[in-house]
């Protein structure tokens, strides 16, 4: 891909720019950021192959050999966890005559990775073990046909990988985001202790809708009084017309008076998570990981999204619902109320994305719309990521 | 490699090393006759089997030993090394064994006497 896109095709300033109510709203991109395939595939060259990407929880992954596949830009990916426990990624492609190694999205590998066209086989740490008729070739470098790993960092039981291998580490890319999200609490997150969480409900939605529509609605809550009446009945600040204009409220977001849980019923149906203070129960935390999480905190579990862009106009949705391993284990915790408030939101938020969808290709939307006064801080500042890396040389 | 060919009708023996060199769960590969010899020291003992997966010419000494079966890198099939006999496909045929004898700490691999009676 060597076209390059130039700024100003997004840039704000294009949009609306003859407009009189500039100093009210903010541009939004342009519609064919929404609907153009050309663009999307710049943006898994520019975006997906140089930013650290969410694949999926380190406990997917907690035997030897167990290994999970991601589309990762243009690639495919798979994440492996050794015989020495360690994770590493690689792409998915046999040296050889380039077949996909891993056909499933995950499993086990068993001792070795085996590639299933001519059984090239690979350690689990990538190296080249042989091949049929191996004597015909035993003089050869394995080292020159090992599997490209890829970098692959854990933070908090997530497994990010990333393209770049200049790329700066995961810690140095996430840490800024959580900063922004939670200023001087940062320690906050900590007491959640996410790593030693598991997956105890996993819902996917397939949205007919560009990526990009996703994250603008995660970073506005002007559309939750509209759309979302269970959440701003749980959580009341949701629907100040102000919220996050000024930027988050650093401290988290309180339940409604009488509401113990973030749940559909507003009932406690979960025990508070056990690194948890007193002061952080009953509130709630969100935020993006760029370049494709969200993470939310709540006393008693924490959900995580993650996003798969398919096409220009189609994102996959993995949303999961995280507690302690022994309340995922025990019959005697349900999930269903908590995971009934979010499931809902999801839904809500993913019906958005599609009523805007078929419109980004509309005329009236050509220059894009407004964001407006409510939406404009952080909606703006996540422009910012986006056309940086976008005009940036591939 | 030192062989030391015993009398007529004894096995040739061929030097694999010291025990004390070949640590559990690891493998020494010893050449004889043209042929290569896989020699796997496990909790039961050690033993010695063709390097040589009978579907496809995988080396054993690259798989992987768990207990007393050895997995070819290839495509997985198990050998059992007390017998040579595979799990299942797509290994069909017995891998060939050789008694390895300890001698003082000493490991030794007999190789079956040659058909024509001689010794390679």
């Amino acid at each position: 891909m060597t076209q390059t896109i130039e700024p100003r095709e997004f840039a704000s300033d294009q949009a609306g720019s003859s407009s009189p109510t500039d100093d009210v709203f903010a541009p939004t991109l342009a519609g064919e950021a929404y609907t153009s395939q050309d663009i999307f595939e710049q943006e898994l060259v520019r975006i997906f192959e140089r930013e650290w990407v969410y694949v999926g929880r380190a406990e997917e992954i907690a035997r030897k050999g167990d290994f999970l596949r991601a589309d990762v830009g243009r690639e495919s990916v798979i994440v492996v966890r050794g015989r020495d426990e360690q994770i590493r990624g690689f792409l998915n492609v046999c040296r050889h005559r380039g077949a996909r190694l891993c056909l499933e999205q995950r499993g086990n590998a068993g001792n070795a990775i085996r590639c299933p066209y001519h059984a090239w086989s690979y350690r689990l740490d990538g190296g080249l073990i042989t091949a049929p008729n191996w004597e015909a070739m035993a003089s050869i470098d394995k080292a020159e046909r090992s599997l490209v790993e890829v970098r692959t960092e854990v933070w908090n039981g997530m497994v990010w990988v990333n393209l770049d291998d200049d790329a700066g580490p995961l810690a140095d890319y996430l840490q800024p985001q959580v900063a922004h999200r939670l200023g001087d609490n940062l320690e906050v997150l900590e007491r959640y202790d996410i790593a030693n969480l598991v997956v105890g409900k996993r819902v996917v939605y397939e949205v007919e809708a560009n990526w990009k529509l996703i994250f603008e609605n995660f970073q506005e809550c002007y559309h939750c009084g509209t759309i979302h009446p269970e959440l701003v009945e749980a959580i009341p600040a949701f629907q100040a017309s102000d919220t996050s204009a000024n930027g988050y409220d650093t401290d988290g977001y309180y339940f409604a008076e009488g509401r113990e849980g973030f749940t559909l019923s507003g009932k406690r149906s979960l025990p508070r998570l056990p690194g948890l203070r007193e002061d952080d129960d009953l509130k709630y935390f969100g935020m993006t990981l760029r370049s494709n999480a969200f993470l939310s905190l709540t006393p008693d579990h924490v959900i995580t999204h993650k996003f798969e862009p398919i096409s220009a106009t189609r994102t996959r949705a993995v949303c999961d619902w995280l507690v302690p391993a022994e309340v995922a284990a025990s019959e005697d915790h349900d999930l269903s109320d908590a995971v009934a408030l979010f499931d809902a939101v999801n839904k809500q938020d993913f019906d958005a994305a599609e009523w805007c969808q078929p419109n980004m290709s509309s005329r009236v939307y050509r220059d894009g719309g407004v964001l407006a006064p409510a939406e404009k801080l952080q909606i703006s500042l996540w422009y910012d990521w986006y056309r940086d890396l976008m005009a940036r040389e591939s | 490699m030192d062989t030391a060919a015993g009398d007529a009708g004894v096995a040739e023996r061929v030097r694999v090393g010291l025990l004390a060199d070949l640590r559990l769960d690891e493998v020494a590969v010893v050449e004889a006759r043209g042929r290569r010899i896989a020699v796997f020291h496990t909790e039961e003992g050690v033993f010695g089997v063709d390097d040589r997966c009978t579907h496809q010419d995988a080396a054993l000494s690259d798989g992987f030993l768990e207990g007393c079966l050895i997995e070819c890198p290839l495509h997985a099939s198990f050998f059992d090394l007390r017998t040579g006999e595979p799990s299942g496909p797509p290994a069909t045929r017995a891998v060939a064994t050789y008694p390895v004898v300890d001698e003082d700490g000493e490991l030794f691999v007999e190789l079956p006497v040659p058909a024509d009676g001689g010794v390679s």
